[in-house]
């Protein structure tokens, strides 16, 4: 047993470079947790951002993490690999994010800044007749991320996932059960929406 | 100038590095020619940006996850599995020494050194009191948190056992890294081994 484990420990030190999430997923599934270990360490950060970005909520984003690999985790088991495990991964947390955003029934809350956020969300919609005002840089970030805010669900998930998780258009059609085409029209009309919302930022500006 | 034909999409796709590499280059041919499309480009380019800078602020580099895996194992604890089945510790270690000859190849000596302490620990058994934890599915959570926690004892004890039998010549780490296992092992029949484990090392000072 002592012996298992310093070659564990020895294979866990080859993780990173050596093993691919396919082959570790079935380590995981002939009975080294490990395996899932090291699953979890390569993604942890980048689902925890994908949903941070998605929720807006740190304490929030982080529970919502912890219940992707919860779910990830139970079924990983009986998992069958019709697209990359990552992209699996993104779909539980697509799936947990459309339902916490259900439950919420609202728009996502900030909670990074203060409850004035409400107050600069309508200086973000108002502010082409202020176009003098000087905007602070925590300011423009939190307008920014209200016009993110305003995309519909569909354009700011396939947004999000192209953008800053690097998904292909191919893995984002996967991750959400769309068409490639489809995919494609949500984010041509996502950053649309975001040039049309933003506009206002630097019209008086020469690009 | 006549109007531009390109459409708003082709734009789009041009600046997020959509299109192949044929089209993009005819782009950029076009893009020699037309005002039109240039603003629109920098535009989208600039729109972007702003995305990018407001979207990294909320993302901060050092994210810190605290503690996610004992979370997640906890969590697990707490909602046991149902039929779930235990691999024996036979085929666990038989799947592990394959995928260790599999992975180990070009690091022929690090794999015989492995071996040989393997071999070593096997014929000299350190742990003649070691304690066991067979996983039962019906233990309560408590029992699962508890099992989590001496596996954690164990895998920092072995880390002790493989240090000193590679750094023969560092005694005081070994010590200080004894020391942690103790305390980290307050309470329970490692704390003991690791005591006796101490009291070997520290008479060689
Ligand atoms: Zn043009």
């Amino acid at each position: 047993m002592i012996s298992c484990s310093i070659l564990n420990e020895s294979l866990a030190n080859n993780m990173d470079k050596m093993i691919d999430d396919e082959m570790l997923v079935t380590q995981f599934k002939s009975g080294i947790q490990k395996a899932f270990d090291e699953l979890m360490k390569r993604y942890e950060r980048r689902i925890f951002s994908y949903l941070l970005r998605s929720v807006r909520n740190y304490e929030d984003a982080e529970e919502l993490t912890l219940e992707v690999f919860f779910k990830a985790y139970r079924a990983l088991g009986s998992w069958e690999p019709k697209a990359k495990f990552s992209t699996w991964l993104y779909t539980i947390a697509s799936n947990l994010s459309i339902d916490y955003h259900r439950s919420k029934s609202r728009h996502p809350v900030f909670t990074f800044e203060d409850e004035d956020v409400i107050e600069k969300r309508l200086v973000a919609t108002d502010i082409s007749s202020n176009p003098e005002k000087q905007l602070e840089d925590k300011e423009r970030g939190e307008i920014i991320r209200a016009a993110v805010d305003e995309l519909s669900a569909k354009q700011k998930e396939v947004f999000m996932l192209t953008r800053y998780e690097g998904l292909q258009i191919k893995e984002v059609a996967d991750t959400l059960g769309m068409a490639e085409g489809t995919v494609k029209i949500h984010l041509h009309r996502a950053i649309k929406k975001l040039q049309t919302l933003l506009q206002p930022l630097w019209e008086n500006n020469e690009i | 100038m006549t109007k531009c034909k390109i459409s708003e999409a082709q734009v789009i796709d041009y600046v997020i590095g959509a299109l192949d590499v044929p089209s993009a280059a005819e782009y950029r041919h076009h893009l020699t020619t037309c005002n039109h499309c240039i603003r629109q480009v920098n535009v989208l380019k600039h729109v972007l940006q702003l995305v990018d800078t407001a979207e990294a602020e909320i993302t901060p580099n050092a994210i810190v996850l605290t503690d996610l895996n004992s979370k997640l194992y906890r969590r697990l604890a707490e909602e046991p599995l149902q039929n779930a089945s235990v691999q024996s510790r036979f085929t666990d270690f038989i799947s592990r020494l394959g995928l260790i000859l599999q992975l180990q190849k070009p690091a022929v000596v690090g794999l015989l050194a492995v071996v040989a302490i393997t071999i070593t620990l096997l014929v000299v058994n350190p742990f003649d009191n070691e304690p066991t934890f067979e996983v039962d599915q019906t233990e309560s959570a408590n029992a699962r948190i508890e099992q989590y926690h001496h596996q954690g004892i164990q895998r920092s004890m072995e880390d002790v056992i493989r240090n000193k039998h590679l750094r023969q010549s560092d005694e005081w780490g070994t010590v200080s890294q004894l020391n942690r296992v103790k305390d980290q092992a307050k309470g329970t029949d490692w704390a003991t081994l690791a005591n006796k484990h101490l009291k070997g090392v520290s008479s060689k000072l």
